[in-house]
């Protein structure tokens, strides 16, 4: 019920549109009414005169026809506007709301679940809104009006009519208790469905390579079943509430003309009255009967609310305070104070014990325009840390200041807009190759983005594209190479014209040659602004002035290049790996010597 | 002269043509309907149950106001009393009969309906796995996915909805017509004057609202796609601090949403008095026409009393037939949406005569191989990705393919893998032309790691397992020993059993690359195409996989795409790709010696190394 009631509250701003529709099919019905009688005028006419005027009857009806088709005219467009606005501000309220929620909240989820939520849900409500409510209202004032008639008429007769009126309402109520998780159920499974198909096909390049069609295939058809079973349960709810709520007043109808039927035989009623009574009875009847549709209707309706208000209802858990201020003026000063960060994992909200935090214990001071490296073991929670900076996530203990101030204090797009990332994966949207540099200021000039692409070495290739800067590049970028999509990505990062630069191992699939060059764009990029560099590779980290290494969550080591080659183990191995006599040359040799063997 | 009555006949006779196409529209809707209705076939028996709950249903629900009006004639007004009861008793009989025969029908009708909807989507699901990559890499995954749910959706709504209205309305109808034929010829034709003019507008209603359906369908894919990607890219989005400008996108998106559909109510609100209107009509002239008749004593007044009464029966369906238009039309441009995929060809499909090449040796060459992206690609043109490639590798060869960024590798290896066929030359494995060499039975054999990993949601076992769900658990954590993941699975929240999220986004790019390289090589594959298989991976963790690899590599074709240079392990050959040709290849000493571009892309990365 509370979600009906808050759906209803999607409807108040228009409730005045709504009511006089509602008043509109009224007089629609009064019409409806009303012809009858005029038809049945028009008989009498006919009976009685000789030659009776019919034209004026005729047209009458035609005139009182045309009215009720005005009516209904205008009820039909009222009530399609009204459900297509509530289907609009719905699916407003909903996506804003995820634009709202925190990076966390999306790492537990699928995006075939919120892609179902608001389209296959938001469809159901719509039509319940635009279709079955007012069909319900229409029908219940029918039911009310012609019982209040039924009452005048006869109210012995009456109250036997509506005696099965209790079975009615607790068939209904019951009807509404087991059909209404069913839906949901069934909701859930389409939603679960949508999530597999938007896993094949995004992941269809994988499907292919490992010739895993027949499975993927089959584990749909599983996703498919399960919809099945669960809609045919849902139908079969209604396959049975339906007919019998419908039955019941039938059993009245019975009961009034055995009972009724006497009294007329035994003249204590009229048969006029009696008739009169058993049309009345007719009229109730038929909504009746199709009171049990409309209520899967709304029960349907109700469900896919459930399941969009459980995610309204999720509050954002990162959120500018009220009233916070902007991001102070500064050169980017970057401060980790005792900061631990533990990820919720799937289950979000229950706190894994066993999980080790990703970040424990990190203190970390970086001065306003320094570079610095981040290096260490795959998972050792460089992204983690700088994720935090950007406040994309909270820590758990600790804070994070930049330039001064605790990061959950500002304002957080003020804080967005001066922090920059190249992410390890690189994602582009399905735009032009200009758009995608511009994401971050839509207002840039070509000329800005031009100088961007130039200083991440991607002009050259950007102007051999197709249609140059206005190609448009496929789903995450894939119709560019590797090396391509993560110049463009640095392109992007370096037209926000950012405070803190962030490079999460962006010239990864760069090779030697670009990367050189690239790493000369850099160096005129970074200029006065403070820039992090994950890297893997010392031809990357060569750009920092500084190197902190990380591993399991702390930061071990720290200083520069040539006080790790002495301090530290593990930088001295990346370094020695990485230097390339030692370690190609000597591969070489070995294969050299392998042959010389042979 | 004669040339030019020529032309205006034939002008003319175009433009019939024209407008006999708009009239019965372009979309092939009898064809689908029809296939739609053929497979119904495997349920045969479940529609027959169906037709005669449906029949049993609206027969039964006609009985009723019968049988209360004997009450009434027979029993009531005679004032025999056991004839009312024993009527009564019938009453009772045949409304039961009635909820038991809606039962049947309710239950059947969406059983069926379910039934072959469900079988659609796995229809179109199962066409768009003959897809090729390509194909993909065309449309926007958010669209396809649309025709699976909205689609669908649609569908269903029309037919829960609407077949029971559908059957029982036109079922009445046929009953009504034939009443009214039997009280009076005449009047009845006068009603069926109605007939074409309903046509009329109904050809006229579809002329008009010729693709607003359509645009439907449009914007909800639309939408769904939108959200599919800024929702997948969120990471972007929040780290750019982008959200108000996709609300805004939204937005407009959805704004256009409600414009096509608010253009569909306006067309359904404008067919439906229509409807009305000749029903007012029709009344109005059999009053006055029959009324004239009447009064000259020509018909009785109790066949006008029942003519009237009986065309409100006659309007009542079709008016619920108008009601539903919308739907039905929603549904049809669906199934268009739906049928223009499925009537898409798959554009890579196993021809007949294509081999099962059993157990490869794993041998590859490429033999004049000129490929673009672009389809239609001219010689001259500069959209060339790959341009005559003319190379060998013998059965366990480790290949070696180094090149700047857009060289061409990864195109090299997709073409290996025959996610695109060349448009010039031909890619052999072990001597067969890969178009003659069924496509799974080739991939099977494939190991890859592509350079845009992707991890399906699941545990970390089940994406090791991907290729070969089969495999034993020991089977798969020694896949994850050689990449030396080990350390990094035992400390996860589970093990090894550890969600890894959507496109494991739960995992670091390094973890997730090492997940994706034990994924390729649990599927033993005979040719290991490795594209920066470790571009994110740190280094120590790399000195492992490649002892790993060493051992697994013996007697295995592989395929290597590095640009650490470091990467390349006992690469028997070494071949440099500029601009999609070949530029150098050789042994390591060789290049060097020759003094080429390798030697100078060597040059940039050892110098660099040293920092
Ligand atoms: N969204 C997440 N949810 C749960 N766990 C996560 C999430 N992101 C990362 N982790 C875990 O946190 C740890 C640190 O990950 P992080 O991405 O910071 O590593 P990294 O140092 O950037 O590694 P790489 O070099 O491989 O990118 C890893 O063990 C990883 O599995
Ligand atoms: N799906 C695609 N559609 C159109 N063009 C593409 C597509 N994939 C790649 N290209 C283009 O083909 C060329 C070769 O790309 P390829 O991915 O083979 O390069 P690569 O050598 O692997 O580069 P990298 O080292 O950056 O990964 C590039 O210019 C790229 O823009
Ligand atoms: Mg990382
Ligand atoms: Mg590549």
């Amino acid at each position: 019920m509370r979600t009906y009631r808050r759906l209803m509250g999607f409807l108040r701003p228009y409730r005045f549109q709504l009511w006089g529709s509602l008043a509109f099919a009224w007089a629609a019905m009064g019409m409806t009414v009303a012809i009858p009688w005029l038809i049945g005028r028009a008989i009498n006419a006919i009976v009685e005169y000789d030659k009776p005027d019919l034209l004026p009857l005729a047209l009458a009806i035609f005139a009182a026809a045309i009215l009720r088709l005005g009516l209904t005219v205008v009820r039909r467009l009222v009530a399609g506007k009204v459900s297509l606005a509530v289907e609009f501000d719905l699916r407003q309220v909903f996506y804003a709301h995820l634009q709202r929620l925190e990076l966390g909240f999306f790492d537990g989820q699928q995006t075939g679940q919120l892609m179902s939520r608001a389209t296959v849900d938001l469809g159901a409500i719509r039509f319940f809104l635009g279709y079955g409510l007012i069909f319900i209202t229409q029908n219940l004032l029918t039911i009310v009006l012609a019982s209040a008639v039924m009452f005048v008429i006869d109210p012995v007769l009456a109250l036997l009519a509506l005696a099965p009126a209790p079975l009615i309402v607790y068939a209904a109520s019951r009807y509404n208790r087991v059909s209404r998780p069913a839906q949901q159920e069934v909701q859930q499974r389409i939603a679960e469905l949508t999530a597999e198909a938007e896993e094949n096909v995004s992941g269809i390049r994988i499907v292919k390579a490992f010739a895993r069609e027949e499975y993927q295939l089959h584990r749909f058809q599983r996703a498919v079943s399960r919809v099945f079973d669960q809609s045919i349960y849902a139908t079969r709810l209604q396959a049975f509430f339906s007919p019998l709520i419908g039955l019941l007043p039938q059993i009245g109808i019975a009961l009034v003309l055995l009972v009724g039927g006497r009294q007329v035989i035994n003249d204590n009623l009229s048969l006029g009255d009696f008739t009169a009574f058993y049309t009345y009875l007719v009229m109730l009847a038929g909504p009746l009967r199709m009171l049990g549709v409309a209520m899967g209707m709304a029960q349907r309706a109700i469900a896919s609310g459930n399941r969009l208000f459980e995610i309204l209802d999720r509050e954002p858990r990162i959120e500018s305070p009220p009233g916070a201020p902007a991001l102070p003026a500064g050169g980017g000063r970057v401060q980790l104070r005792d900061v631990t960060l533990r990820y919720a994992g799937v289950d979000a909200g229950a706190e894994r014990e066993g999980a080790l935090p990703a970040l424990s214990e990190v203190s970390l001071e970086v001065e306003a325009g320094r570079t610095v490296a981040l290096v260490g073991p795959s998972g050792s929670g460089k992204t983690s840390l700088v994720a935090l900076i950007a406040r994309l996530y909270d820590p758990d203990q600790g804070t994070v200041f930049v330039d001064g101030v605790d990061v959950r204090e500002v304002d957080v797009p003020s804080l967005r807009s001066e922090i920059a990332f190249v992410a390890d994966d690189s994602f582009l949207f399905t735009a032009s190759v200009a758009e995608n540099i511009a994401y971050a200021r839509a207002d840039a000039s070509l000329e800005e983005i031009e100088a961007a692409a130039r200083r991440a070495q991607a002009d050259a290739f950007i102007r051999a594209l197709p249609d140059g800067y206005e190609t448009r590049v496929g789903e995450r970028g894939l119709t560019l190479s590797g090396g391509q999509r993560q110049r463009v990505a640095i392109a992007r990062a370096l037209l926000a014209d950012p405070r803190i630069l962030i490079l999460d191992d962006a010239t990864s699939s760069v090779d030697a040659t670009t990367e050189v060059a690239i790493k000369e764009g850099l160096q005129e990029a970074m200029a006065g602004r403070t820039t992090f560099i994950i890297a893997h590779r010392l031809s990357t980290v060569s750009l920092a002035d500084e190197i902190v290494v990380v591993d399991g969550g702390r930061i071990v080591d720290r200083g520069t290049h040539a006080e790790l080659m002495e301090g530290c183990g593990f930088y001295r191995e990346i370094a020695e790996h990485g230097l390339a006599d030692s370690v190609f040359l000597q591969r070489d040799l070995e294969a050299r010597e392998e042959m010389a063997r042979l | 002269m004669r040339r030019g009555e020529d032309n205006a006949l034939r002008n003319v006779g175009r433009l019939f043509v024209a407008l006999w196409r708009l009239v019965r529209g372009e979309d092939q809707r009898g064809r689908k309907v029809k296939w739609l209705v053929s497979q119904l076939r495997p349920y045969r028996g479940r529609v027959a149950l169906m037709f005669v709950g449906l029949l049993a249903a609206t027969a039964a629900g006609l009985a009723p106001p019968y049988l209360a009006g004997r009450a009434i004639d027979s029993g009531i007004q005679t004032g025999d009393v056991a004839a009312l009861d024993l009527i009564v008793i019938a009453f009772v009989a045949v409304a039961i009969i009635y909820a038991a025969a809606t039962y049947l029908q309710t239950y059947m009708v969406g059983w069926v309906g379910t039934r072959v909807l469900q079988d659609l989507r796995q229809r179109v699901f199962a066409h768009l796995q003959s897809m090729s990559i390509g194909f993909f890499t065309r449309r926007s995954p958010g669209v396809l996915i649309s025709r699976m749910t909205n689609d669908i959706e649609a569908l269903n709504q029309l037919v829960t909805d609407g077949v029971v209205t559908i059957f029982s309305s036109t079922l009445t109808l046929l009953g009504v017509v034939v009443i009214l034929l039997v009280l009076d010829v005449q009047l009845a034709l006068v009603v069926f004057l109605t007939f074409p003019l309903l046509l009329i507008a109904s050809v006229i209603f579809r002329i008009v609202s010729h693709g607003a359906y359509r645009a439907t369908r449009e914007r909800i894919a639309a939408i769904t796609a939108y959200l599919q990607e800024s929702l997948s890219g969120v990471r972007v989005v929040r780290s750019f601090g982008q959200e108000p400008r996709h609300v805004d996108e939204m937005t407009e998106l959805n704004e256009a949403n409600r414009a096509v559909n608010m253009k569909t109510v306006y067309l359904n609100a404008s067919y439906f008095p229509a409807v009305e209107l000749l029903a007012a009509v029709a009344t109005g002239v059999i009053l006055v026409y029959g009324g004239g008749l009447a009064i000259d004593r020509e018909i009785q007044i109790g066949v006008i009393v029942a003519f009237v009464g009986y065309l409100t029966t006659f309007f009542e369906p079709i008016q619920q037939l108008s009601q539903l238009y919308t739907t039905y039309q929603q549904g049809m441009a669906a199934l268009d949406k739906i049928f223009d995929l499925l009537d898409t060809a798959p554009d890579m499909v196993d021809a007949p005569e294509a081999i099962d090449p059993g157990t490869l040796r794993g041998e590859i060459e490429l033999d004049g191989v000129w490929f673009s992206y672009k389809e239609a690609a001219e010689p001259g043109e500069d959209v060339w990705a790959l341009r005559d490639v003319d190379l060998h590798v013998p059965p366990g060869q480790t290949l070696a393919l180094v090149g700047a960024t857009g060289a061409g590798k990864s195109t090299f290896a997709k073409l290996v893998a025959r996610f695109y066929d060349p448009q010039q030359g031909r890619v052999l494995v072990d001597g067969h032309d890969l178009r003659g060499v069924q496509q799974r039975a080739l991939r099977r054999q494939l190991g890859i790691v592509p350079q845009e990993g992707f991890l399906f949601s699941g545990s970390v076992r089940e994406n090791v397992a991907f290729g070969r769900p089969e495999a034993s658990l020991e089977e798969i954590e020694a896949a994850i020993a050689t990449v030396g993941a080990t350390a990094f699975v035992e400390a996860l929240p589970d093990g090894i059993e550890t969600e890894v999220g959507e496109r494991g986004i739960q995992l670091s790019a390094g973890q997730r690359q090492l997940v994706a390289f034990a994924r390729a090589l649990l599927a033993e594959p005979r040719i290991l195409i490795l594209d920066e298989a470790t571009s994110n991976v740190d280094v120590r963790t790399e000195k492992t996989i490649e002892k790993g690899l060493e051992r697994l590599l013996q007697g295995r074709t592989a395929i290597v795409i590095a640009h650490r240079l470091s990467t390349i392990r006992r690469a028997g050959k070494i071949v440099v790709l500029a601009d999609g040709g070949i530029a150098e290849q050789g042994t390591h000493d060789e290049l060097i010696a020759a003094g080429g571009p390798y030697s100078k892309l060597y040059g940039a990365w050892s110098e660099s190394s040293v920092a």
